[in-house]
């Protein structure tokens, strides 16, 4: 074969790769989403792999079909790419090599199935079945506890993070124990080293989210008085227990619940507050604009609970939590966070958009009964131009935030940066 | 004076159709008021058209009393009276010029004389009354003059149907120059009235709209399969992701149940977290509604109970059970959103901002026609 033969080949082979690339992330970058939906409503327990194939010739055939000139979709299909697809819950198969921990993928399939949900109580049930993998883990030969658990641990943790990403609670609780991972002393004995982790991870959960509950209630406790009216969204697992507490001391307090779908997690607190005998109002999210026009006057303080605190001093947490605080302040209303230290993320999020999650709409709880199910949609049609998105989290700005509650003091949203100084980091 | 009786028979129709809900929409019920009033105008014997104005307020009082919370229904007897009116001062200046010296419209002697009662005149009357030219030719008190003018009402109630048929049409008409290429716009709920607007943008421009589902009443469900049918694309979305949405998003385009008279609105429950949220993203707020929802009151919103309250089964149903025993559940309807939230109003009369609405209720309605519920 002569030079100039060889590379008009060469060029041929570089010509067909190149196609072969655009063809394959064109599709997956315009299927992404509807692949994993079709995946979803079809067949839950398939894997992702399954749907794959059978969703992208749909999806490419939708997308031709409306005349968009576009190659990804129109610009509101764009915007939200980031987000990428809603997922289906995972199947527990991974192409990895190690087998996950039964522990782990009865936890990943009780969080894509919005099972357990908070973060709170997410990172307690992650601690909890990562101390199970700790006490079932041998070290194999030729290499140390300290060194060889943390790889063992890996894709644990990524099966989880594939059911739901990551809590930023989780995280610094995984960050944690790597660290007191790495810090085991080489020479311990493989059961007296699982032991102490375990201790370890007791002893975080004791202290960072126990105890530090407990301090939170005693200190927002002195901010409710008697005959005072609170206001709060959805479910925060702390301020249940600051309502509980205030209730417990013999205040006659009353609260209003603002709730909203698709978890509708307001009324579970809803049922806990009227066992405990605490007279309440319950109401939807958008009516909250015109209650609080007519009675600002009623409401004394307004308690939300937060998923993430970060270091501008805005607070991530439940979709519909910026609403309120913008609404309280608008009144003129203190808005008061009850936020954990543990829950101190250093990465400063612009607004709702920049970091969110997507919740796949299959799982949540049903509309009314009092709705025709005819009237709803409750998922997507292929090939139509309707797209149904849950983002599941917002973010609150500082300005909207009076004070935040932590167990290291009452401490204005500004000051959130100081907060591993004043944990002594 | 007297109404016929088959047309008092529609009235108290209609008002027990308001007062049982059964009419549904402010436009429907416009069309109702009008149909029943068209009624009562042609059937009503009246001989001077004082009477004539006594009646239709006293109808539209009936029919305020008995659904409060529908103000198109007073809006549109309002319309009505300042039509009658209008037509009968018109029909009144032509004829006090053909029968002396020039009067203009407003001259203190016109004035007195519409407000006399029956005289008995000196002028012949002549036999054709049902003619327009004849009228001209008549005392503007008489009897046969007031009966005359019937034609030239029924006329101007039946432009108020146009207009109020017509209404989506003309309201749609400026949609292509608000809604540019490749932009974002939010509603929320279903107004019919935004469901056009947008369709009718539809077909000059490509854009996305992002529906909110609005509980408790769900309707944007509706509207987001309404729209996708008609190409557009769409994304429904929960009520509670509109703070974190807002800043991609560029307008906010609502629907208004009412408009007052201070430039502020009564619109669907939820309007006031996306007027407030769109306000701190500086996002400009549209509201597209008819001129049949302007309102000259502007005191309503002082009332907790103008918001009309529904269903609160639909909020917490019945099979929560234990939990209602304790807990008191509100759904209010409406939501009241003060003047400096909204930027524009879109009516099928043109573009208004908030600070000249008070101007568009003095040019469609009479003072004197505010308070409907007189002596």
């Amino acid at each position: 074969m002569t030079r100039a033969e060889r590379r008009e080949l060469q060029e041929k082979q570089r010509a067909a790769k190149k196609e072969k690339e655009a063809a394959a992330p064109a599709g997956d970058g315009a299927g992404g989403k509807g692949k994993a939906k079709a995946g979803a409503s079809s067949a839950k327990a398939t894997t992702s792999q399954n749907a794959q194939p059978s969703g992208t010739p749909s999806k490419d055939a939708g997308r031709d079909a409306p005349g968009s000139q576009d190659p990804d979709g129109p610009r509101g299909q764009r915007i939200f790419s980031h987000f990428g697809s809603q997922k289906p819950p995972s199947s527990g198969k991974t192409p990895s090599s190690d087998p996950i921990h039964p522990a782990v993928i009865r936890l990943g399939l009780q969080f894509s199935e919005f099972k357990i949900v908070g973060a709170n109580a997410r990172c307690i049930a992650t601690l909890t079945a990562l101390r199970n993998v700790i006490q079932d883990y041998s070290t194999p030969a030729n290499t140390t506890l300290s060194r060889h658990l943390e790889k063992h641990l890996g894709p644990q943790i990524t099966h989880l993070v594939s059911a739901r990403p990551m809590a930023v609670t989780m995280g610094n609780a995984i960050r944690q124990l790597k660290k007191y991972i790495s810090e085991c002393d080489i020479d311990l004995p493989d059961k007296d080293a699982k032991d102490l982790l375990c201790d370890k991870i007791d002893t975080y959960i004791r202290d960072r989210i126990v105890l530090a509950d407990q301090v939170i209630v005693e200190n927002a406790v002195k901010k409710i008085n008697d005959g005072d009216t609170v206001l709060t969204y959805a479910r925060s697992s702390a301020v249940q227990k600051i309502l509980l507490g205030a209730h417990g001391e013999g205040k006659n307090i009353s609260v209003v619940v603002v709730d909203s779908r698709p978890l509708l997690e307001g009324k579970n607190l809803l049922s806990v507050l009227t066992n405990a005998g605490i007279p309440c109002t319950y109401m939807l999210l958008p009516s909250l604009g015109s209650y609080l026009s007519s009675h600002s006057g009623n409401i004394s303080s307004v308690l939300l609970g937060a998923h993430s605190i970060h270091a501008d001093g805005a607070v991530f947490s439940r979709s519909g939590t910026a609403l309120v605080a913008m609404m309280a302040r608008t009144h003129t209303i203190p808005v008061l966070v009850a936020c954990e230290t543990y829950k101190f993320s250093e990465a400063v999020v612009l607004d709702g958009f920049t970091k969110n999650e997507l919740g796949d709409l299959s799982v949540f709880p049903p509309y009314p009964s009092v709705i025709p199910n005819s009237k709803l949609l409750r998922e997507r049609s292929p090939n139509s131009k309707l797209e149904l998105f849950n983002p599941l989290y917002d973010l609150t700005s500082a300005k909207d935030i009076t004070a935040v509650v932590t167990e290291v003091g009452i401490i204005p949203a500004s000051s959130i940066s100081l907060i591993p100084l004043a944990l002594g980091r | 004076m007297s109404a016929g009786p088959s047309s008092l028979k529609h009235v108290e129709s209609l008002a027990n159709r308001l007062r049982r809900r059964q009419v549904c929409g402010s436009r429907q019920a416009a069309l109702e008021t009008l149909f029943v009033l068209q009624k009562v105008v042609s059937e009503a014997r009246f001989s001077h058209i004082e009477e004539l104005l006594d009646l239709v307020k006293s109808i539209g009082a009936r029919l305020v009393k008995a659904q409060p919370k529908e103000h198109s229904v007073g809006n549109t007897v309002r319309k009505a009276l300042h039509h009658i009116r209008e037509e009968y001062n018109t029909a009144a200046a032509q004829n006090s010029k053909t029968k002396g010296p020039p009067q203009t419209g407003f001259s203190i002697s016109n004035f007195l004389l519409t407000g006399q009662p029956k005289k008995h005149s000196s002028h012949p009357k002549s036999p054709a009354v049902e003619k327009l030219p004849s009228v001209d030719r008549m005392d503007a008190n008489s009897e046969d003059f007031a009966e005359g003018l019937k034609p030239l009402l029924m006329d101007a109630m039946q432009d108020i149907v146009d207009e109020l048929e017509t209404v989506y049409d003309n309201v749609s008409k400026t949609a292509k120059d608000h809604i540019h290429s490749d932009e974002i716009i939010l509603t929320i709920g279903k107004s019919r009235t935004v469901e056009a607007f947008l369709k009718s943008a539809a077909h000059h421009r490509k854009f996305t709209v992002i529906v909110a589902e609005s509980g408790p009443s769900y309707t944007g469900h509706d509207m987001a399969r309404n729209l996708s049918a008609a190409g557009i694309s769409t994304f429904l979305v929960p009520d509670s992701s509109l703070h974190a949405i807002m800043s991609r998003v560029n307008k906010v385009i609502l629907g208004a149940h009412a408009i007052l008279a201070n430039g502020g609105m009564f619109a669907m429950t939820g309007s006031l977290l996306a007027a407030t949220a769109a306000r701190v993203h500086s996002t400009p707020v549209v509201v597209c509604a008819g001129q049949f929802k302007l309102t000259p009151l502007w005191n309503l919103y002082h009332e907790y109970g103008a918001l009309d309250f529904t269903d609160p089964s639909r909020v917490l149903g019945f099979d929560e059970g234990k939990l209602l025993e304790n807990v008191e559940v509100l759904n209010p309807y409406y939501d009241y959103v003060n003047p400096e939230l909204v930027h524009v109003y879109i009516t099928n009369d043109g573009d208004h901002p908030p600070s000249s609405v008070y101007r568009l209720i003095k040019e469609t309605y009479d003072d004197e026609d505010h308070e409907l519920q007189t002596r």
